[in-house]
């Protein structure tokens, strides 16, 4: 059952990789919707049901969705995949992987050695509940205000008459 | 005697009150604190000298407080009272009473600066307190304190009308030339502190007496640098140019400040400091020299002037030469003596002339003058009566102070007849261009209409002076006798051969001036006609060529460096710096470029970089 | 639904890694804002999924804890991000990242 595991790691690196070299908004966002799927299954093989759970449902059923919403708003059609296309040429790729390259090489390096296995336990949403309300519910509480604060910010930011306004003065 | 330190406050407070009224004060206000606070300053230096006197003429300190303390460096604000501070303070006091109260009527209606009225007397209650501490100050800096004092007050004072840039160069002037003199003396304070550890006069004098022997080179060197000083401010060869530029400033002015008190603080300096010059004859022997370079050569200068206060101008500094070669020749007591005659005659003559001028509308050249003596009495009487003293005739008070220097110089061992013939030929000049100006002035036909506009103000003191002029000399200054070395006036035999030849010589001046310039009025060098007269009478008209020269050897170059200068070098070096800033901001503003993917391409690059070296040190 | 695997820790870090690092690349490299906004997604669910490794290999619920406030502030991110990028789109009538370099020297 292991293989299940590399599989999915393929699945997720393949797609995100079409992610971040796609020409249509939309195409790509599907593409991440199933590299986060991807990455769900793996969850789910390291015994952590409510990350994968809580991927599912956040990540790729309420964010992606919101850049779905955004780039629907923007109308990104035709015109934008030929302005990606003249904007992706291959001599951009040369300075950024000369950084992240090496960033990968080192970092697979350092992880090299004897592997160490991990558990073979599941941590049940309800061990995870224990932990929130008892050691981390001041984080828990603070992330209630960072969203709420996002809320604000992005209540603010998105006013249509920000900029008309500007032009009126 | 407690009231001492009452003596320099009171012009001190009249000072403040009118700086800080700014103007606003009404004119009787002012010149009633103005006067009023010379005058209260003057009744106290009759109380204090009063009680003085009485306790035996023992000399006296108060001490008002201490400047600071800085490791053994104690200065204190003291003041001292002996016989020397306190002829000095009466005759700053009492004449300048006198003075302030003629020019409370002289510059009532002055018509250049009208506004100026607050401004004069506080510039003049300054210095009286300036000078003041000169003299009471019991340490040197103090002294010092009121030597930069009265230099400021001169400059603010020459520079009065300050309208006319060319009152504002001979205030300038006035400053950089004494300014010279007191860099020299302020080295010999330096040299004085380090050698005898004190800046306290009657401390450091005791200290010079045990330290140096006679003849010792530290005292030479001291006593020069201090002669220097001295030469700045009274205004001796080589730095006497700024004394008759400095005519500009008002009559008052002139006779306050360069007649009867701040030309003589070089005097006072050398007095003061007398141990010096007996440990060592040869610094005193050069005070001499340069008193009579300078009474000779200012007399000349005085004969051929055609301002009248030019010629009061030279003829002070004639006079302070006289009194710096008695210092120089050893007749300490017959200089303070004639200093203090000499500021009763001097301030006479300047007010007299102050009352001419202003009677003819501010003209000064003595050539468009004339026939004066009917219409303007007064002035003439006290014209007559300073004039007299100036010259030395018997039983004046200038006459018992002239003679009595003279003749002590003819006594001086090294050089006696030197000094007494160059002293005699300068009187036969003082006895001629006075007579000069008296004649010029108030006799002929009147070139220039006069209406006498003096009040009671400017009458009284003229008065007054008259009678110190004349009758001063009777004072005898016994006072003095227990500060200076040769113990009180010597006494001379007023009828030996040589004091009646001296007694004389004024009078053949007189007798020749009138013959030369009563009966032909003019310029008798003029008459002469030839060529060579009258380069003579141009070179003795500029003061000797002294400016030209100054002219040609410093100011030429000087200003020629500056020029050269003009993009200071000193400057470039912080140019430099600030443009090596300017460049490097250039540089480094190019990665400054607004572009969010640049940044962040640094971001990362930054993060490789902190992981190869967390790399590198975890892997040895 | 009650199984667990035992994966090597390692391979899930380096999948990890890897997705990092194309996700930094795409940051990097894209021009359009949102191909931005989506690569750093991307990055931040690679750090999400080396958390919940950690946590598996000790059987504790922390890495899943950590994996969530990610998750709160990945969210948190994107909202008001996606209010800046129509802000931009409209001032700046465009998508380019680099069209809103006005901050330069």
């Amino acid at each position: 059952m292991e293989s299940l595991f590399y599989i999915a790691a393929v699945t997720a690196l393949a797609s995100t990789v079409l992610v971040v070299t796609g020409k249509n908004a939309s195409h790509a966002l599907i593409y991440l919707i199933v590299s986060l799927l991807s990455v769900a299954v793996i969850f789910f093989l390291l015994g952590a049901p409510f990350a994968a759970a809580l991927e599912v449902v956040v990540y790729a059923g309420a964010i992606v969705v919101l850049f779905l919403f955004v780039v629907m708003m923007l109308n990104l059609g035709k015109g934008s995949v030929a302005r990606e296309s003249a904007w992706l040429r291959p001599s951009m790729w040369v300075l950024p992987s000369l950084l992240t390259v090496p960033l990968f090489l080192g970092l697979v390096y350092v992880l090299s050695g004897e592997p160490v296995q991990t558990g073979g336990v599941m941590v049940g949403p309800k061990a995870v509940g224990t932990q929130l309300f008892g050691p981390y519910l001041l984080a828990v509480e603070l992330a209630g205000i960072l969203l709420l604060a996002a809320l604000v910010g992005a209540y603010h930011l998105g006013r249509r008459y920000l900029s008309e306004r500007r032009e009126e003065v | 005697m407690d009231a001492l330190w009452l003596i320099p406050t009171f012009p001190l407070l009249g000072f403040l009150v009118l700086f800080l009224s700014q103007g606003k004060l009404p004119k009787i206000v002012v010149a009633l604190v103005g006067a009023g606070s010379i005058g209260l300053a003057a009744i106290g230096t009759l109380v204090v000298g009063n009680a003085f006197l009485e306790a035996g003429a023992e000399p006296h300190s108060q001490l008002l407080w201490t400047w600071m303390r800085v490791g053994d460096f104690v200065p204190e604000i003291r003041l001292y009272l002996d016989g020397l501070a306190l002829v000095m303070t009466g005759v700053i006091t009492g004449v300048g009473f006198l003075i302030h109260v003629y020019a409370t009527g002289y510059m009532w209606d002055d018509h250049e600066e009208p506004e100026g009225f607050s401004r004069f007397f506080a510039y003049m209650n300054l210095f009286v307190f300036a000078m003041l501490m000169l003299v009471l100050g019991d340490n040197l800096l103090v002294l010092f304190l009121g030597w930069e004092g009265v230099g400021l007050c001169s400059y603010l004072l020459i520079g009065f009308y300050h309208r006319n840039p060319d009152n504002g160069y001979a205030a300038r002037k006035a400053f950089v030339v004494t300014r010279v003199g007191d860099t020299f003396m302020a080295l010999g304070l330096f040299l004085l502190f380090r050698e005898l550890g004190t800046m306290e006069i009657q401390a450091s004098l005791a200290a010079a007496n045990t330290a140096w022997p006679e003849g010792s080179t530290m005292a030479t060197i001291i006593g020069l640098l201090f002669l220097g000083g001295a030469m700045g401010k009274s205004a001796q060869v080589p730095l006497q140019t700024w004394l008759p530029d400095a005519m500009a400033g008002p009559t008052p002015v002139s006779a306050l400040i360069h007649a009867a008190t701040m030309v003589t603080a070089g005097v006072y300096l050398i007095a003061r400091m007398h141990d010096i010059y007996v440990i060592s004859p040869e610094a005193q022997f050069w005070v001499a020299v340069t008193g009579l370079v300078t009474l000779f050569i200012s007399s000349f200068t005085a004969l051929v002037q055609t301002d009248i206060k030019r010629v009061l101008a030279f003829s002070t500094m004639s006079q302070i030469g006289y009194m710096i070669m008695a210092l120089g020749v050893g007749a300490w007591s017959a200089a303070v003596f004639h200093l203090m005659t000499h500021a009763f005659f001097k301030a006479l003559l300047f007010l007299a002339s102050g009352s001419v001028i202003l009677a003819l509308h501010h003209e000064q050249n003595m050539f468009k003058m004339g026939g004066l003596w009917r219409k303007l009495p007064i002035p003439f009487v006290s014209m007559l009566v300073g004039s007299v003293a100036l010259a030395a005739l018997p039983l004046t008070s200038g006459f018992f102070s002239k003679d009595a220097i003279m003749l002590t110089a003819a006594d001086n061992p090294s050089a006696g007849m030197v000094f007494w013939g160059g002293a005699a030929i300068a009187a036969f000049m003082t006895a001629l261009y006075t007579t000069r100006m008296i004649l010029l002035t108030f006799f002929g036909e009147e070139k220039t209409s006069a209406h006498d506009s003096s009040r009671w103000n400017m009458n009284g003191p003229l008065i007054i002076l008259c009678g110190l002029a004349l009758g001063g000399g009777w004072f005898g200054l016994g006072v003095v006798s227990g500060v200076l070395p040769d113990g009180g006036m010597t006494s001379h035999d007023h009828f030996s051969p040589i004091a009646l030849v001296t007694m004389a010589i004024p009078l053949l001046g007189i007798v020749a001036g009138w013959f030369v310039f009563g009966t032909s009025r003019g310029d008798s060098i003029q008459l002469l006609g030839t060529e060579f007269a009258e380069n003579v009478r141009r070179f003795w008209y500029s003061g000797w060529g002294f400016d030209w020269l100054y002219d040609r050897v410093v100011v030429v170059p000087f200003v020629a460096l500056a020029r050269m200068n003009k993009n200071d070098f000193v400057d470039l070096v912080f140019k430099v710096v600030a443009s090596i800033t300017r460049g490097v901001h250039h540089v480094l503003a190019v990665i400054q470029n607004g572009r969010l993917r640049w940044y962040a391409w640094n971001m990362a690059l930054g993060l490789v970089l902190v992981f190869a070296v967390v790399m590198w040190e975890a892997l040895g | 639904m009650n199984f667990a695997l035992s994966i090597p820790l390692e391979h899930v870090f380096v999948l990890a890694v890897a997705l990092f690092c194309v996700g930094l690349t795409g940051v990097l490299v894209r021009r359009n804002v949102m191909f931005v906004l989506m690569s750093l997604e991307v990055m931040m669910n690679a750090c999400g999924l080396a958390f919940v490794a950690a946590g598996a290999r000790w059987a504790q619920a922390d890495g899943q804890i950590m994996f969530m406030f990610i998750l709160a502030l990945a969210a948190a991110e994107v909202a008001v991000a996606l209010g800046i990028v129509l802000q931009l789109s409209r001032r700046f009538d465009s998508l380019d990242v680099d069209a809103a370099d006005e901050m330069h020297s």
